[in-house]
């Protein structure tokens, strides 16, 4: 008998164990009265891939492989705090910006990769975008041919001055137009991200 | 029956009973993936950012409204930054994820595709609109909601004659003249080029040289030098509209007098940003409409607009949001026709959604839709605008199909 009630004992703990895990999802419940957004603040931005400024037209022969356009590839990795105010987990969803180098836009990136932030805490993310100089230079060049133009700048002035200054964050890097989306139950809320580095 | 035992089977219910409460939350709800190939980046990316953000607002507000009868979906978007050999990668990636359709983007990349779309049998929606993947007998799994590249074309010059040219000095003196602005090797630039001189003849033009203006150009006044030797009453532009405004700008100020006719990709909000006085009286073809227009479903794109992409100023959407949203629109409807027909492989989003639409209307300014199993065109309207005083005004409407039904249903279509 005493086999038993330890059993039973045991099997209720489990069973307590079982039911508040389940519970736990629905023991807050948000609204969109009391959503609070959460803050999406850029904490630094790194440059984790590096091979200096070079740019090879299709007109050269390479050692193997095929000729092409190719310009340097840079690394660039983005690093997010995001803090919920919330009482209850929330789930970023997707973050989502441009990168600007000074005042022209070269690249979009996403985050579409879920993630929950418990309540009350700041999680760190960290986008990672790869930059290429004929990527760059075809962006540079239909978005912002009017704009260099009126500077005096041509694109290969504007692409060699970013790469060669990349690893010393010589120039502002913006991010902008940006958006990350958060959920929590029903509610859905799009936060704007926007920030400067350095 | 044993206390023991008795206790035990209580246990087993209370534990289930426990489990399905409580975890029922963890239980995932049905999901259908979906590709999408955007230029964020690269050399179409003037236009191609903004279409991308409607693409994903727009299976935003499928998702919000119920899904696909029920089943959500999922989105995997990516930016292929106008690199076609990303662009096979991506498409490969796809398949792995299992996306039952596709909404790709640009002319270059679509047609390499296409035959590979056909044999995988996926639905392949693009932003590109070149008449040549209208032909099922030789692209069945190229879709796109609106009027192609050809049809376009050959309703901006229908409408220039018909509403321009006979207000001209010169009209019945003389052949209006007509000459050609595009950058000649790109696919997307140069897709229409053989249905416009096509339609030019017919009406009897005379054509001039074609004038090669790179995507890129910001500087054109050799090409327009060139133009001023043949004296054209009117230009057509098939590229974007950065290149587009260059050759606006260039034409008007070394004062080459003639009307400006454009496909869609270059008239936008932004042409008369870039192209300042310029582009008065530009005509273009949109098959949609313009962003913040009153029309059905607009509200739901302004709302979604803010809703999900805060960070973009209202005032920088254009109408490529809106015709991301009719792709997005169209093909949802094929899903859910498909799915209710109970198979969502993409033989049967092809037979069972797509090719079912008979004068299916998503709003938007869009013309009824229709697709058959021999015909991928999915408009034969083009509505042709003019951009004068401020405002894009709908000038003209041309329906090939009822204007010329043999030639529209025996000779147009595929290119």
């Amino acid at each position: 008998m005493r086999k038993y009630r330890l059993i039973i004992a045991g099997l209720s703990v489990l069973l307590a164990a079982a039911f508040l895990a389940g519970c736990a999802g629905m023991a807050a419940k948000p609204t969109e009265d009391n959503f609070k957004a959460p803050t999406v603040t850029l904490n630094r931005v790194e440059v984790p891939y590096y091979t200096g400024y070079w740019y090879f037209s299709s007109k050269v022969k390479p050692t193997k492989g095929s000729a092409g356009d190719y310009g340097a590839a840079m690394g660039l990795g983005f690093i997010f705090d995001i803090e919920n105010p919330n009482d209850y987990p929330v789930l970023m969803e997707s973050l989502k910006f441009s990168i600007a180098f000074e005042e022209f836009v070269l690249n979009t990136v996403a985050a579409d990769e879920p993630m929950w932030i418990p309540a009350g805490k700041t999680n760190q993310l960290r986008v990672n975008a790869i930059m290429d100089a004929r990527s760059s230079l075809l962006s540079l060049m239909v978005t912002g041919g009017f704009q260099l133009k009126e500077k005096g700048m041509s694109p290969w002035d504007a692409l060699e001055k970013w790469w060669t200054g990349a690893p010393e964050m010589s120039f502002p890097i913006h991010v902008q137009q940006g958006s990350a989306i958060f959920k929590a139950g029903g509610v859905i809320k799009g936060v704007e991200v926007a920030a400067t580095y350095p | 029956m044993s206390i023991q035992s008795r206790g035990t089977k209580a246990f087993a219910f209370l534990f289930a009973v426990a489990l399905i409460f409580g975890l029922s939350s963890w239980a995932g709800a049905a999901q259908i993936n979906i590709g999408a190939l955007n230029d964020m980046t690269g050399a179409t990316s003037d236009v191609g950012k903004d279409y991308a953000l409607g693409i994903a607002e727009a299976f935003h507000y499928i998702n919000d409204t119920g899904g696909i009868n029920g089943k959500q979906i999922k989105l995997y978007q990516f930016d292929y930054g106008y690199r076609i050999p990303e662009a096979l990668t991506k498409y490969k990636l796809f398949k792995r994820l299992k996306c039952v359709a596709i909404q790709g983007w640009g002319t270059g990349d679509t047609e390499a595709l296409a035959p590979t779309v056909a044999k995988d049998q996926i639905p392949y929606v693009s932003a590109s609109y070149s008449g040549h993947l209208t032909n099922p007998e030789k692209t069945p799994y190229n879709l796109f909601i609106s009027a192609d590249y050809s049809t376009q074309s050959r309703g901006l010059i229908t409408a220039w004659y018909d509403n321009k040219w006979p207000k001209k000095q010169d009209f019945g003196k003389r052949k209006p003249r007509i000459a050609m602005c595009y950058m000649f090797a790109s696919p997307f630039s140069s897709a229409s080029i053989k249905a416009a001189k096509d339609q030019a003849e017919m009406l009897g033009f005379e054509i001039g040289d074609d004038q090669d203006v790179s995507l890129f150009a910001i500087d054109t006044k050799s090409q327009i030098l060139a133009l001023k030797e043949f004296k054209p009453d009117v230009v057509l532009h098939t590229n974007t509209v950065m290149s587009v405004a260059a050759t606006l700008r260039d034409a008007y100020s070394l004062g080459l007098g003639a009307d400006h006719i454009i496909k869609n990709w270059g008239f936008d909000e932004n042409l008369p940003k870039l192209a300042g006085e310029a582009a008065e009286g530009a005509m273009g073809c949109a098959p949609w409409a313009f962003f913040g227009e009153d029309v059905p479903m607009m509200d739901k794109v302004v709302e979604y607009a803010k809703k999900y992409n805060p960070g973009v100023p209202l005032e920088k959407r254009t109408i490529h949001t809106v015709q991301a949203w009719a792709n997005v629109l169209g093909m949802a409807e094929a899903l859910k026709r498909a799915d209710a027909a109970g198979d969502l492989s993409g033989p049967s989003i092809l037979k069972n959604g797509f090719e079912t639409m008979r004068d299916f209307t998503i709003g938007l300014g869009v013309a009824p839709i229709t697709f058959t199993s021999e015909d991928h065109r999915a408009l034969s309207i083009a509505r042709v605008y003019e951009y004068t005083q401020g405002e894009f005004k709908l000038l003209d409407t041309v329906d090939l199909q009822k204007r010329w039904p043999e030639k529209y249903a025996n000779e147009w279509i595929g290119w």
